[in-house]
């Protein structure tokens, strides 16, 4: 018990906070309308709908981590999306082009990465200009390939990646579940996870410790940009179709869900586990307001009200602690 | 004491517990050249910042022109024409050589109005003043280190400056350039000013000092004329021992680990030659600008050599990045440790590991609490005073940061180890511990090379030294036939 | 001198001019009436709005910010305004660019505290705002598009200075509201340039640390930089709706984009410190230039964000290479 309580104080409080927030949450809601929160409607709706975003924020996340940012990361999912599709369809659509679409979309997700990761560390252009270009030009290739209105007519198969389940879990979740072991894993147990956080931590000092910061960003914005068609297929078969301005709305989401998963907008630092909370915590924010039939625009006003008040609440934390040790020595 | 222009009596400043500063007096008098001499730590900094007004003494008076001040604020003290350089120079590098020398003279009066032909004019006549040649209308981001500082200093004196604090200007020039900085310097106090120069490099101290105020541990142990020093006392002084006779004196092997030959990148460094033998110590020196550094980087690939080739433990080999020269087993403490040697926010376990997290990688995962056991025994060999490997490397003093910096390297197993600067802001036991850690790598076999300025060290901890003069090395010296004295006159060539 | 005259021909301005230059050849040639009169007209109407917005986020970016939130918040300013105006039944256009300067700049104060008070990133905050303030919008004031706008102010979009009509009888009619960004241009040119409040902006930019000691009061600098960019939006905003005759709590948003981009085609370094009027004049019109005429080159128009996205792309990959080429280039 004693070690327990140890482990919970030097646990990150980050971690912790999220995880009350969300028995709060789901407490509350059970209370208010048990019937329609609890409802296995509910819960598998929100289980379709959070991998979608959720797997955008780990590429956001590892973009982070390194000390830089993807803003074109719904670019990316929208253009392997339409890739993917294109694909399909040239192969007459039928059930044995599914693969193939897949393997497209992943790649053209890779390519906008490496396209991203070789702007960012080999010509040195500041991550935020070279992705929010990114955006434009992805989404504008995106709409060139498909002319405006979205594309149709996909395989049927192909709807079951986002809707269909397995021993009753969703597909999409378990997809997630899978990308969330494997991203923390490279980041816990691998060479790589520990350069990327040495070089989001100081650049310098990782390059003068040997560490090929150059393959680092690349890779780094590659997995992000494969995370990104990863999304970019789930949106494709959830919505049966492509297009080129799906999602729009999830660059500001994922960036609230890393920074409010205690991910360090100066690079270095950030959890899988913290980011996970903070994507069901904010998926149970949204299904509790739809089912309390609030307007979908006050979302949109609460999330930015939470990115703000997390950056205040950390702003302030870090000025209590410099107090702190500013006391001791 | 007519002339006192700044006097201080009895200044104590403490952060929480810790005592900086413990009663120093100092009077600085115009029209002289007051040395500031100290080790690290030793509270120049803090007492600086004192005299401009940045930290509130917690006791003691301060006197400016005669007058008492009770408190001293930043924009009080340069109106009463204190005025300091501080080792950034604060310029900005966006804005014209002319707007950086008006603008502090701008904010002052109050103005409103940014007038260019005004502060063309100003920037002129400063300029003329002290001797400088710059173009007015150049943005600063296009000037050499040494030019900086000229704008710096011309901002200081047209905002009349009676006393000018110039913390260790020397460091990032070259021997041309701090000669003209010296005749500059001679050039104000001949007008009347006051003048503090913040150094610890004795030569360049004798070679300008009227007065010399020697600090140690927040105490100034000894003030006098220049002629009051002689070296052994100013050493003394510094240091708080007698110089220390033991020097390093390897048996001879024929066992060559280094073989560096015709070593050259253009405009840098040319023909560079030398062999590290089994039990070497070898250091490299010059003034800044001679080559020095640039060798140590481009052994380790951060600037790689053009043409020359390297021999390690006898195989050739060739570094075009610093993969390169990790595979080959180079290791390098680099000489800005803050920035380029250490991870600051991570912790101890971290840092020691950067180098070298390959080893742990078994069966596909990276065994974390071998990470931590490798650690805490490097703590221990080392001789860190670190309580576990967990906690932040920030909290760590200058000296025991450092020896974790070659711990990271030790860890690799290094074949060559490279350090620039080792003991640059390390206290005097970790210095020594240092000393002591190197020469035994040394006896084991491993190459060892110090790249220093501090050439009391190079005398000390080398058995073989190579003084570079303008990217011309002189030759490998035997460090026995060496003294101080020799070593400066090759350095600057007299 | 030789040597001046060549370092003039080589700034980033003088390579948008030639882009400028080459695109407008390459379009006469294609299609000859592209020179003329009418395409000024129709250009500087295209510009006219992005033109504020830029030139304030030019200010935000020489002083080492970023601002993201202006089209949220010019979109708040006008639709608020608007629906002030039509719940009282005031019609003023005085009242009306006033009431929306001041939404704006309140939200610009906001951003200001936000990054100064709490030192959050820029980006962060500003787009934490951005997401408040268009979620506000909609959720509070509505989504409808209005298009009864009060008649004295949209008595303002008839309002011409100049009258230009084409040999084949049409006319083309050079708008009043042209005065706005030319005022903004030009107050932004004089403050930048002239006053010791232009110079500590690009201080800031240069080194805040340094500012700080020259003794520049940071804080202020920072709260007016962001609050003009607000006012402005707000302005920028009310402009746009007068233009369009028509009032819609979304329309502006996603332009921060093609702001962005301009201001730093136009050779803004985004890393604070650097940027001109002028600059971003050009840059503003270089990408007018192509957003406009793509289809008279015979780009389809689905195929015009791809071609815009990578003109930005290669615009501010040479200013970025630029830049680093003159930070390592031998030092005098």
């Amino acid at each position: 018990m004693k070690n327990f309580i140890l482990k919970v104080k030097t646990s990150d409080k980050n971690i912790v906070t999220l995880f009350f927030i969300a028995v709060f949450i789901f407490a509350i809601m059970g209370i208010l309308s048990p019937k329609s929160f609890l409802s296995v409607t509910n819960l598998q709706g929100m289980c379709i709908q959070f991998p979608e975003f959720g797997i955008l924020s780990f590429g956001m996340m590892l973009a982070m981590i390194s000390g830089g940012i993807d803003l074109s990361l719904v670019g990316i999912a929208n253009l392997s999306g339409i890739v993917g599709t294109v694909v399909m369809l040239k192969m007459d659509g039928g059930i044995e082009s599914i693969p193939f679409g897949i393997l497209a979309a992943l790649l053209t997700g890779l390519l906008c990465g490496i396209f991203n990761g070789a702007l960012i560390g080999y010509l040195k252009i500041p991550p935020m200009l070279v992705t929010l270009c990114g955006l434009q030009l992805f989404t504008g290739l995106g709409l060139a390939i498909t002319k405006g209105p979205a594309l149709t007519g996909l395989p049927q198969e192909f709807g079951y990646i986002a809707n269909g389940t397995v021993l009753g879990i969703p597909i999409a979740v378990l997809l997630f579940a899978i990308i969330a072991v494997i991203i923390s894993y490279l980041l816990k147990s691998t060479v790589y996870g520990q350069h990327l956080s040495f070089k989001g931590t100081n650049e310098v000092a990782s390059r003068y410790s040997g560490i090929n910061n150059l393959k680092v960003t690349i890779i780094t914005y590659g997995i992000s940009g494969i995370l990104g068609a990863v999304s970019g297929i789930l949106m494709a078969s959830h919505y049966n179709s492509a297009k080129s301005d799906y999602g729009t709305s999830f660059t500001l989401l994922s960036l609230l869900i890393v920074v409010l998963g205690g991910t360090n907008p100066d690079g270095g630092k950030g959890k899988v586990l913290g980011v996970t909370l903070s994507i069901i915590v904010l998926q149970l924010v949204s299904s509790a307001f739809n089912i309390l039939r609030v307007n979908s625009f006050v979302k949109t006003f609460v999330w930015g009200l939470i990115l703000i008040f997390i950056m205040i609440f950390t702003s302030f934390m870090d000025s209590k602690n410099m107090e702190r040790k500013a006391k001791k020595q | 004491m007519a002339d006192a222009f700044l006097r201080l009596e009895n200044i104590k400043k403490s952060f929480g517990g810790v005592h900086a500063l413990k009663g120093v007096d100092l009077t600085i008098n115009s029209g002289e050249i007051h040395c500031l001499a100290g080790e690290n730590g030793c509270g120049k900094s803090t007492l600086i910042k004192v005299i401009s007004g940045a930290h509130d003494a917690t006791e003691g008076s301060i006197y400016i022109d005669g007058k008492k001040i009770n408190h001293l604020d930043p924009i009080d003290s340069i109106r009463m024409g204190i005025q300091v350089i501080y080792q950034d120079f604060a310029v900005f590098p966006n804005l014209s050589v002319a707007e950086n020398i008006a603008m502090n003279r701008a904010l002052m009066t109050g103005a409103k109005r940014m007038q260019w032909k005004k502060a063309r004019q100003l920037a002129l006549e400063a300029m003329e003043q002290i001797g400088a040649h710059i173009d007015p209308d150049i943005l600063v981001e296009r000037l050499s280190v040494a030019n900086k500082q000229m704008v710096a200093i011309c901002r200081a004196i047209i905002n009349d400056a009676k006393l000018l604090i110039l913390d260790e200007p020397t460091t990032a020039l070259t021997a041309k350039e701090v000669e003209k900085l010296n005749i500059i310097i001679r050039r104000l106090k001949a007008k009347g000013m006051a003048i503090v120069i913040v150094n610890h490099k004795m030569n360049e101290i004798y070679e300008i000092a009227d007065r010399l105020t020697i600090l140690r541990n927040g105490e100034n142990v000894a003030t006098g004329l220049i002629e009051e020093f002689d070296k052994v006392r100013f050493i003394k002084c510094l240091t708080g021992r007698d110089i220390d006779e033991v020097t390093y004196r390897p048996e001879k092997s024929e066992q060559e680990i280094l073989k560096v030959s015709h070593l050259t990148k253009e405009g840098v460094f040319q023909d560079v030659n030398f062999t590290l033998h089994r039990g070497d110590v070898l250091g490299i020196t010059g003034l800044l600008g001679s080559g020095r550094g640039e060798i140590g980087d481009a052994l380790f690939g951060i600037a790689p050599a053009d043409k020359g080739t390297i021999l390690l433990n006898g195989v050739e080999i060739e570094i075009k990045s610093v993969m390169d020269a990790v595979k080959h087993k180079i290791g390098y403490v680099p000489e800005d440790r803050l920035t380029q040697g250490l991870f600051l926010d991570r912790s101890i376990q971290d840092n020691t590991v950067s180098a070298s997290i390959q080893k742990y990688l078994t069966k596909g995962r990276l065994n974390h609490s071998e990470m931590y056991r490798v650690t805490e025994e490097w703590i221990r060999k080392i001789g860190c005073a670190a309580p576990s490997p967990k906690p932040n490397i920030r909290t760590l003093s200058g000296g025991n940061a450092q020896k974790m910096v070659i711990a990271k390297w030790l860890n690799t197993n290094p074949d060559l180890l490279i350090l620039n600067g080792p003991t640059v802001g390390v206290d005097v036991g970790s210095k020594s511990d240092i000393h002591k850690i190197l020469h035994n790598l040394a006896s084991k076999g491993v190459g060892i090379i110090i790249i220093s300025d501090d050439l009391q060290e190079l005398i000390q901890n080398c058995n073989k030294i190579l003084v570079m003069k303008n990217g011309k090395p002189s030759g490998e010296l035997n460090a026995g036939d060496l003294d101080e004295i020799t070593l400066t006159k090759l350095l600057s060539g007299k | 001198m030789k040597k001046r005259l060549k370092n003039n021909l080589s700034t980033n301005e003088m390579i948008v001019v030639y882009i400028i230059f080459g695109l407008s050849m390459l379009i006469g040639i294609v299609n000859p009436v592209f020179f003329g009169t009418a395409t000024l007209i129709s250009l500087s109407r295209s510009m006219l709005v992005t033109l504020i917005f830029a030139i304030c986020e030019m200010i935000v970016i020489i002083s080492g910010g970023i601002d993201v939130s202006f089209p949220a918040i010019s979109c708040i300013s006008l639709y608020a305004t608007i629906k002030f105006l039509l719940f009282t039944g005031l019609d003023s256009p005085i009242l009306a660019f006033a009431m929306a300067g001041l939404i704006g700049m309140a939200f610009g104060a906001l951003n200001a505290f936000l990054i100064v008070r709490f030192k959050i990133a820029p980006l962060i905050a500003t787009l934490g705002v951005s997401s408040v303030v268009n979620g506000a919008t909609l959720a509070f004031l509505g989504t409808d598009e209005i298009s009864n706008i009060p008649d004295n102010i949209d008595q303002l979009s008839k309002a011409f200075i100049y009258t230009y009509t084409s040999p084949d009888g049409i006319t083309y009619q050079l708008t009043a509201l042209i005065l706005i960004p030319i005022a903004v241009c030009i107050a932004a040119y004089v403050i930048l340039k002239f006053t010791m409040l232009g110079r500590g902006i690009y201080a800031i930019g240069g080194d805040k640390n340094a500012a700080r000691i020259a003794g520049f009061n940071v804080t202020k600098i920072q709260f007016i930089i962001y609050m003009t960019s607000g006012f402005f939006a707000g302005i920028g905003g009310i402009t746009y709706m007068i233009l369009m005759r028509q009032a819609s709590p979304q329309v502006l948003m996603g332009s921060e984009m093609m702001v962005i981009a301009a201001v730093v085609v136009g050779g803004t370094r985004i890393t604070g410190g650097h940027g001109t009027v002028i600059g971003t004049i050009l840059g503003v019109s270089l990408i007018t230039l192509v957003q406009n005429n793509l289809i008279m080159l015979g780009v389809p128009t689905h195929f015009q964000t791809f071609v815009v996205g990578m003109i930005i792309v290669i615009g501010t990959s040479i200013t970025s290479i630029r830049a680093k080429k003159i930070a390592n280039s031998a030092k005098v």
